[in-house]
């Protein structure tokens, strides 16, 4: 054959392999209904691939994936809203003290921000999905008619009597997820008894299978073991292995490999730094400067925290008392009243920031 | 067609020609009531309401005509804010409707009760906007909000007591609880920070019941807060928990009165409970007696709801009824909805069941694996078997 005819030929090749090809990246999508979300609440949010938000919805014991149809690649970096608590109220047509921003979100393909919202504060809250443009222009995103897919999360074990009307008043809080390879981990605790789950749902969503679901236990000083709820966690590569780094309600920040999450095993998260007193962590981020991995969180009532992770592998736990209290940090002094945070891009994350009169800003900053 | 001078004689005229002469401004009276009827003319002319449609408030706008104002800039509601940044607040998210020369506004979200609402509105491109201001009514007087009771019911806790349950009336907001919950010493001085703080925080699905949780870092050995800060509640010790009266329900309001739960503490409790120590009083065929189930300490009641329940032995059909539990959550009291058959039955006790502390039928809150652990298959439910006889 000639040279030109094999050239053809490769480029038949080529052009017959595209049209054949599955498209992959969008066979997820096409296992989503196109139809009213029924959303009962709308908590902890967390972006999947190609503009896919998890939200998670305690109230209704379930996980839905929502297409926001945002896949365009934004390049704005920056973005600033002032007041946005209060012009989120007006939107909704209600007062500030009457909504709750429940989580905050950036959409790493676009740099839009996404808030899911409680319209009140009491049972009846409606949940409200909002997207917030670089531009600072908000929106609904509605639920009304959307492509999306829902996943039961199995509220109470199978032992569980429900009284005569079948009603059960306990709800399984979910504080926190993440979607890492193909499975979105979302943690939560009980209202009842003292026991924290973390479920492993496959993403797309498969039709039975709710996900495996592991408790996760702390050891004290390798000594006393108990249930550890969860406040919020990060995924996280430790030597090209994945793993989650934790925040534990009882304080310690631990780490854990993902392959731990088998059914029926106990978990026991590896204590890298003690977090100590008064310490509420809500958020956590990881990002690269400098050549070195740093976790940035937001605290409660101690500002924002920057943590390095540098000999974040040689971490066996913390087995003595004696032991320094792990990973070191600093506190970012001129970061105080930080709600939420999420990355924004390499440089910048985005936060909700309150100041003391209550008003809520949206702004992003250098990343420490 | 009409001359300058002469008597007006009331005819349609026609526009281009009108326009033309310079005589023509004798007609803008005329035209200025004729155009209103059409829908164009000045904001005096158009009015707007807030009605009911249904269940849910809207507002509407007439007379309205699609030239030469869209929707959205003929009318806009807002929520009337007293501050000064009222008016960089963006409007309310809502849809419009035409029927006829009626525009509606139908909010996104039902408006809430005791809010003010105003409303923008214009005629004309020409014309500034209007406003005006709604009140939505109160919703129906209810009874105010009161907390009915707090679990535990003992006055007697261990030193390591996992949590709470707070019961009210009526369902409560979010975002307050641990503003409004606090724990005073024998002095009244408030002890920082018993308690683990939520976000979320643990209510039930009716709004009705709060969870709250000792700070399991402060209860827990062997962790730095419990170094620190020590135990939330001390042995030998007395305390209150204190809820405020101010704490909003759903509607707002705040407690008709606060709520005060005084108790004294004991030491620490690290034994898991165990069925072998219960008692169970079977009831007569034939009858609807309950079947009376006793424990020698205070279990967790929301529990003792949830994970307990009679089946018949043979089949393991669970039988329908209604528990009752009483004497400080030491008693566990079921009776059937229909009288009982003789024969065998069963006490199933999901093995999750906390006792005060948190210890459950399983194994201790806290696990200490230096001790000598015996190893258990763990089980999902412990069995009590009783006979009803004639």
């Amino acid at each position: 054959m000639t040279f030109s005819a094999i050239r053809l030929g490769a480029i038949a090749v080529v052009a017959f392999a595209l049209l054949v090809a599955p498209a992959s990246a969008d066979h997820h999508k096409s296992a989503m209904k196109t139809g009213k979300a029924d959303l009962q609440s709308a908590g902890p949010l967390s972006f999947g691939p190609e503009g896919i938000l998890f939200v998670g919805d305690s109230a209704g014991a379930a996980l839905f994936a929502i297409d926001t149809g945002d896949t365009k690649a934004g390049s704005a970096s920056s973005v600033s809203v002032k007041g946005i608590n209060e012009k989120v109220a007006a939107m909704l047509g209600t007062s500030a003290d009457q909504i709750i921003i429940e989580d905050m979100v950036i959409n790493p393909i676009s740099k839009n921000a996404y808030l899911s919202v409680s319209r009140g504060k009491g049972p009846d809250a409606m949940p409200v999905l909002l997207k917030v443009d670089v531009a600072g222009k908000i929106s609904e995103v509605s639920l009304a008619n959307v492509k999306h897919a829902k996943a039961a999360l199995p509220n109470a074990p199978a032992a569980d009597a429900k009284d005569r009307r079948g009603r059960s008043l306990r709800v399984q809080a979910i504080t926190d997820l993440a979607y890492v390879d193909g499975k979105v981990l979302v943690a939560g605790l009980s209202n009842e008894e003292f026991a924290s789950t973390l479920r492993s749902v496959p993403y797309p969503f498969g039709a039975i299978d709710a996900g495996t679901g592991v408790e996760i236990f702390h050891g004290a000083h390798g000594r006393f073991e108990t249930n550890a709820p969860v406040r919020t966690f990060v995924p996280y590569e430790i030597q090209a292995e994945p793993h989650l780094l934790a925040a534990y309600t009882c304080t310690p920040l631990v780490k854990f490999p993902l392959s731990d999450l088998k059914p029926g095993t106990k978990v026991m998260g590896t204590t890298i730094a003690e977090l100590g007193n008064r310490n509420r962590p809500l958020d956590m981020i990881v990002y690269g400067k400098g050549g070195t991995d740093y976790i940035l969180m937001n605290n409660s009532s101690r500002g924002v925290m920057k943590m390095s992770t540098e000999e974040i592998h040689k971490y066996g736990g913390i087995k003595e008392k004696t032991d320094v209290a792990g990973l070191p940090y600093e506190t970012i002094a001129d970061l105080k009243g930080v709600q939420q945070l999420d990355r924004f891009d390499d440089n910048s994350a985005a936060i909700l920031v309150q100041d003391e009169s209550g008003s809520m800003d949206l702004k992003t900053i250098a990343l420490p | 067609m009409t001359h300058p001078g002469q008597p007006t004689v009331i005819r349609l005229p026609r526009l281009p020609h009108l326009v033309m002469r310079s005589d023509a401004y004798r007609w803008i009276p005329f035209l200025l009531t004729l155009f209103s009827t059409l829908g164009v003319a000045s904001a005096d002319s158009v009015t707007v309401d807030m009605e009911k449609a249904g269940e849910h408030y809207v507002f509407r706008l007439a007379p309205f005509a699609t030239k030469p104002l869209p929707p959205d800039e003929a009318m806009r509601v807002y929520v009337a804010a007293g501050s000064s940044t009222a008016a960089d607040l963006p409007p309310l998210l809502g849809s419009y409707g035409i029927d006829g020369n009626v525009l509606t506004f139908t909010p996104r979200f039902p408006l809430r009760p005791g809010t003010t609402y105003r409303v923008a509105y214009r005629a004309g491109t020409a014309s500034d906007p209007n406003e005006r201001t709604f009140v939505v009514p109160e919703a129906d007087v209810r009874p105010p909000t009161v907390v009915k009771e707090i679990y535990p019911m003992t006055d007697l806790l261990p030193e390591n007591q996992l949590k709470f349950y707070l019961h009210f009336s009526a369902p409560m907001s979010r975002g307050e609880a641990y503003m409004r919950v606090h724990l005073v010493d024998e002095s009244g001085k408030r002890i920082a920070l018993p308690f683990l703080e939520l976000d979320q925080e643990l209510w039930d699905p009716s709004g009705r019941r709060l969870t709250i949780f000792f700070d399991p870092a402060r209860v827990k050995r062997g962790l730095l807060p419990h170094e620190e800060a020590g135990v939330p509640i001390e042995d030998g010790k007395s305390y209150t928990l204190v809820v405020e009266k101010e704490w909003s329900d759903a509607r707002g309001k705040p407690l008709q009165a606060g709520f005060k739960k005084t108790f004294r503490v004991g030491p620490a409790d690290r034994e898991p409970p165990s069925v072998q120590d219960w008692t169970v009083t079977a009831p007569k065929a034939d009858s609807r007696d309950p079947v009376i189930v006793e424990f020698p300490e205070s279990l967790d009641e929301a529990l003792l709801q949830r994970l307990v329940r009679i089946v018949t032995a043979a089949t393991r059909e669970q039988i329908a009824g209604d528990i009752l539990i009483d004497r400080n959550e030491t008693r566990w009291r079921f009776t059937p909805d229909a009288p009982w058959h003789a024969g065998r039955y069963v006490v199933e006790v999901g093995t999750v069941l906390e006792d005060l502390a948190g210890n459950t039928l399983e194994r201790p809150f806290e696990v200490d694996v230096f001790e000598r652990v015996e190893e258990r298959v763990a089980r999902e439910t412990e069995t009590l078997v009783f006979v009803v006889a004639p």
